[in-house]
């Protein structure tokens, strides 16, 4: 958090909040006319600090926080800002990133009211939905947010289920792409690759060219690997997806039926199998830390990552820093036009839960912590993960150093466009039996073939245990939430 | 004479290659807990460091001197763990203390109960053994459901609860080994010369078994602190233990923080071995429920 | 043990209140009282239900408390039967008892069996040797996790012997993970076996040891013929008990792996808590418990029957 940036912020804050006592002491008439209008989204953080005062009403409110570990640095300064406006106080509750969806929703079994606010993991929501734990924040949004509040950030799909609002989104964790520059623009290798395959070395459109790229670059006796790619159990399914989608299908009919298991799924798994001869000896067994480390040592052609990848990429730590260019996540010819899907895999959305003795408050919170100006200060920690997600981060310069102007470039064309992860009910059941069907298939175990057909005869019991209507009825909402131009050319 | 010199030799060899895989691990543990960032997962390893720092212990401890410390050193890693853990121990200490207190006290009555009454017949001691033999994730499931009814979910009387009765087989077998060996004719002297089977109960028979209820009791608060899965399915922030706390020290960007893990482990650990080495002699007694004397 | 007592305290061992002193609730089962309402109320009554909830398919995501669920009666069961990951979970665990009970009581019985003489320095060893019991099971855990990392000591140490770098990724690998976990158990209870097998062989007769001695047996037919035999009174406690907690393990499994990849190091405990706190399958993973609570029970049951019959 700068100086600057905070002095900023106080300063227009105690401005808001002194025309906003201005407008109290006039007429209570006019007090109601400023509420009525909301606010504009560029004070809207204001607005909601003076409400939640003006809500509170001199009593001493503490609100509790239920976050991921590692993230306070993210959460904090915005909480501070927003003691300082209203006099509400924060408690936080840290629990390790990979358990907060079960912690929340095990708080649907034991309502102990211990936290006010969460911040799960967004592909969570719709289970939490579903056991009744979070507060539907349609009422609250109606009264208080602005207009262009969501059309302003540039991924909100997964704050709605079934068409109402659960909360807001804070993290730009759209999956791209990351190459070595320094080979991309090696004339020798531009001839080579054009010679040897036909196409143009350069940064990938389709699954099809980044393949041929990277069996182009798999020279591991010079020390060379074609990517740095996920092939663990956990992250290896998102490829698949991304693969999928890429080739014109979506996972499920209208009635419910997945297509999983159809030719463009066997072949893109069989694609994704071909490539893992491609990739570092690594790729099997390193997670996320490794792939940074692993990939900074600037001996890859390729990698795939969030913006957390790009912190350490483009830190002092790694060789690649500057060294990188920078892509969606690939698309695929579809009906002989390319078809871009770029993919929102995980993303952290703050939620009210519905044991809260203070809804209103904690929704108003996070109105205030997801506005562009105390977003800004989120995102800005450099040591946290929050990603961009408004334009406002783009253009502020801390965030741009941290990252790299050129990085934001490709981060925000990949928000913009971006499908959602499955957000359904047993997410976590459906996305488990991918993976292992996934991974049996890469190791071997299983054909391509059979291992998405006994995946996708899994699903259907899933979808029956899950109860089919009420899935159909969030799949077909989800569905009218792809992005524009990627929804209606799915099939 | 030289070959049994050998013999010897060897055996007290073995014995030290016994010491020397007892003791690794903690070793380990406690020298990574020295060790500065770039050392925790080093390749190769570091066997003893050369830059030993105080770093992972003020992060456990004062994590924001950690962060103003860690603000100086170009290149060290973000840490971004939030509470310090005070509440942790704060939390272990009351809750193994009140848990301790109601077994040894419950437990002792019992005992006494089942030993000089007969209370419940041959086989009724047993019945708290099958406590034992249940697999504790079994019975979570349902207590889970059971404190969201009776809203001690993540309340500090619902945790106790759950470890007296967990440890109330090892208090009642242990304290009844005990009290079988004091005298009962002392009681009946006692009684015969005035004073009440309460009376003689608390001023003649536990001075005699203060010894071993005192040893049941560090038993049971050792079983208390060290609990994992009770702690972490029955709390969600409220309450915290030590054992959970250690989890919480992971980071975004660099994976599980071993260095700190590892101060934390050092530190949360130190009361068991102290209070281990005290009761060393009746360990196996209250490991075996009181069926193996020392 | 009823003969200890009866030996201890020369025959009347019960001292009945008179009569005149008797109340409602007689003094004897006022005192077990707390005890036992305790154990009821956190023992008893979750028993009743996990009863219930193993007749229902309770999910949190269903929307409803716990109470109302829909009763599916037997199919709990039926789908359990087939369910190779449930069954896996179960071979596995044996399998972790069977292994960690022989290496424990063979560590032990080799160990207690140097500790018989005296020496000067016998006591720092013990006090050594069973420093791993003093440590919190999670931070051991914790421990093991750093030595076997792709990076740690354990490699390296396997690295200097082969000569060749090894950098095998023990937590990753679906058998290769079940080392470190057994391992960790290993370490940390076979402490408990050598001191349990250490005060059996103190307390040994040894009057016959010395006659056989005398009559010219051999250290290892004394060993099979006399010691073993006095000693398996304690050595059926010990592996009686041991295998009861190891059966139980958590912790190290928790720690090192949760149980994956993809299930493949679950032990029946953390198969059940995958199953209910992560996956919250509850009404299924109760039927789960009860199915392995019914197992248990029946198996200890025998266990200490035999024992009984043999001591």
């Amino acid at each position: 958090m700068t100086d600057f940036g905070s002095r900023l912020n106080r300063r227009t804050l105690l401005k808001g909040s002194a025309a906003t006592l201005a407008a109290y002491s006039v007429s209570p008439m006019l007090i109601g006319r400023a509420q009525a209008q909301g606010a504009d989204l560029a004070n809207v953080h204001e607005y909601a600090a003076a409400t939640a005062k003006e809500l509170a009403g001199g009593r001493s409110i503490t609100l509790t926080i239920l976050q991921p570990s590692g993230s306070l640095g993210n959460v904090k300064p915005v909480a501070d800002e927003f003691t300082k406006a209203t006099g509400i106080n924060f408690d936080y509750v840290e629990v390790p990133m990979g358990e907060i969806n079960q912690k929340v929703l095990l708080e649907a079994v034991s309502k102990s009211g211990a936290f006010d606010l969460a911040l799960p993991a967004t592909f969570g929501v719709p289970d939490m939905v579903e056991s009744g734990i979070l507060v539907n924040l349609d009422e609250y949004a109606k009264k208080h947010q602005p207009a262009d509040y969501q059309t302003d950030s540039l991924f909100t799909v997964g704050d709605y289920y079934k068409g109402s609002l659960y909360g807001y989104q804070t993290d730009g964790d759209t999956y791209l792409m990351f190459y070595n520059k320094a080979w991309l623009e090696d004339e020798a290798e531009q001839k080579g690759f054009a010679d040897a395959t036909g196409m143009t070395l350069q940064v990938p459109e389709t699954w099809e060219e980044l393949d041929a790229m990277m069996a182009w670059f798999h020279r591991p006796d010079e020390g060379k690997y074609g990517g740095a790619l996920f092939r663990t159990q956990y992250f290896i399914a998102w490829e698949w997806w991304g693969r999928f989608h890429a080739k014109g299908f979506y996972p499920f009919a209208d009635d419910m039926t997945p297509q999983i298991d159809n030719d463009a799924g066997v072949a893109a798994l069989e694609e994704l199998i071909a490539a893992s001869k491609h990739q570092y000896p690594g790729a099997r067994t390193n997670g996320l830390f490794e792939n940074f480390e692993a990939y900074g040592e600037g001996d890859k052609f390729a990698n795939i990552g969030w913006g957390g990848t790009q912190k350490y990429l483009h830190s002092d730590k790694s060789k690649m820093k500057d060294q990188m260019a920078f892509g969606n996540m690939p698309g695929g010819m579809v009906d002989g036009q390319l078809l871009r899907t770029p993919y929102f895999n995980w993303g952290w959305n703050y939620v009210v839960n519905a044991q809260s003795t203070e809804p209103e408050i904690a929704y108003l919170f996070s109105l205030f912590a997801c506005s562009p100006a105390m977003s800004t200060i989120a995102v800005r920690d450099p040591a946290g993960y929050f990603d961009p997600t408004r334009p406002a981060h783009y253009s502020d310069q801390s965030i741009s150093d941290t990252y790299s102007a050129s990085f934001l470039e490709a981060h925000r064309a990949s928000m913009k466009d971006s499908i959602p992860d499955l957000y359904l009910k047993g997410q976590g059941e459906y996305f488990d039996e991918l993976r292992v069907a996934i991974a049996a298939a890469d190791s071997g175990t299983k054909t391509a073939a059979k291992a998405l057909s006994d995946c996708a005869s899994a699903w259907t019991r899933i979808n029956r245990r899950m109860g089919r209507d009420s899935q159909q009825e969030q799949w077909l909402f989800l569905k009218s939430k792809y992005p524009s131009d990627v929804r209606d050319r799915l099939k | 004479m030289d070959r049994s010199f050998m013999t010897t030799a060897l055996k007290r060899c073995a014995v030290i290659l016994a010491m020397l895989f007892a003791f690794f691990p903690i070793y380990w543990l406690f020298a990574t807990s020295l060790k500065p960032f770039e050392e925790w997962a080093a390749w190769p390893p570091v066997w003893l460091t050369d830059n030993p720092t105080l770093q992972n212990y003020r992060i456990v401890f004062f994590p924001e001197a950690a962060r103003a410390y860690a603000a100086d050193q170009a290149g060290s890693l973000d840490y971004k763990v939030s509470g310090s853990a005070w509440k942790a121990f704060q939390d272990s200490a009351i809750i193994s203390t009140c848990a301790t207190v109601l077994s040894v006290t419950f437990g002792t009555l019992a005992a006494y109960s089942i030993v000089r009454y007969r209370t419940g017949g041959e086989n009724y001691p047993f019945q708290f053994l099958t406590v034992r033999m249940m697999p504790p994730i079994a019975v979570v499931v349902p207590i889970v459901a059971l404190f969201s009814v009776l809203r001690l979910s993540d309340t500090y009387i619902g945790l106790i609860l759950a470890y007296t009765a967990f440890t109330l087989p090892f208090s009642i077998w242990m304290i009844r080994s005990f009290i079988e060996e004091t005298p009962a004719e002392l009681e009946g002297a006692a009684m015969v010369h005035g004073m009440t089977q309460l009376e003689a109960f608390t001023r003649i028979t536990l001075p005699l078994a203060k010894g071993g209820i005192l040893a049941t009791a560090l038993f049971i608060f050792i079983l208390n602190w060290s609990e994992f899965l009770f702690a972490l399915v029955l709390t969600s922030g409220n309450v915290t233990t030590v054992t959970l706390q250690v989890a919480n020290y992971v980071s975004a960007s660099s994976g599980k923080l071993y260095g700190v893990q590892a101060a934390m482990g050092a530190i949360s650990t130190l009361p068991v071995i102290f209070f281990g080495y005290i009761i060393q002699k009746h360990l196996v007694r209250g490991l075996t429920f009181g069926a193996v004397k020392q | 043990m009823s003969e200890d007592v009866k030996n201890q305290t020369g025959g009347d061992d019960t001292i009945a209140p008179p009569a005149s002193r008797r109340r409602l609730i007689p003094f004897n089962v006022a005192l077990v009282l707390p005890a036992q309402l305790t154990v009821m109320a956190v023992v008893v009554v979750p028993t009743l239900i996990v009863l219930w909830l193993a007749l229902t398919d309770w999910q949190p995501t269903q929307g409803v408390p716990w109470w109302q669920a829909d009763m599916i009666w037997f199919w709990n069961f039926v789908d359990l039967w087939y369910d190779e990951r449930f069954t896996n979970a179960v071979w596995r665990t044996l399998f972790v008892v069977a292994v960690c009970i022989v290496i424990e009581l063979a560590l032990a019985l080799g160990l207690a069996l140097l500790f018989v003489e005296e020496w000067w320095w016998k006591r720092v060893a013990v006090s050594i040797i069973i420093l791993p019991m003093m440590i919190i099971p999670v931070d051991a855990a914790n421990a093991f996790f750093m030595l076997f990392n792709d990076l740690g000591p354990i490699n390296h140490l396997i690295s200097i012997v082969t000569g060749e770098p090894f950098q095998f990724s023990w937590l990753s690998h679906p058998t290769g993970a079940m080392v470190p976990i057994m391992l960790c158990e290993i370490w940390q209870w076979t402490p408990l076996m050598f001191l349990m097998v250490l005060t059996g062989l103190m307390s040994l007769p040894q009057n016959q040891v010395r006659a056989a001695i005398a009559l010219g047996a051999s250290p290892a037919r004394i060993f099979r013929r006399i010691m073993l035999p006095l000693l398996s009174p304690v050595i059926g406690i010990a592996v009686l008990i041991r295998s009861i907690e190891t059966f139980k393990i958590f912790d190290p499994v928790y720690i090192l792996t949760r149980g994956q990849p993809g299930g493949a190091t679950e032990t029946i405990s953390m198969y059940m808590y995958n199953g209910a706190f992560v996956y919250f399958r509850m009404g299924y993973i109760a039927a789960a418990a009860l199915i392995v609570l019914v197992l248990v029970v029946s198996i200890c049951l025998a266990m200490s029957r035999s024992l009984k019959r043999y001591s």
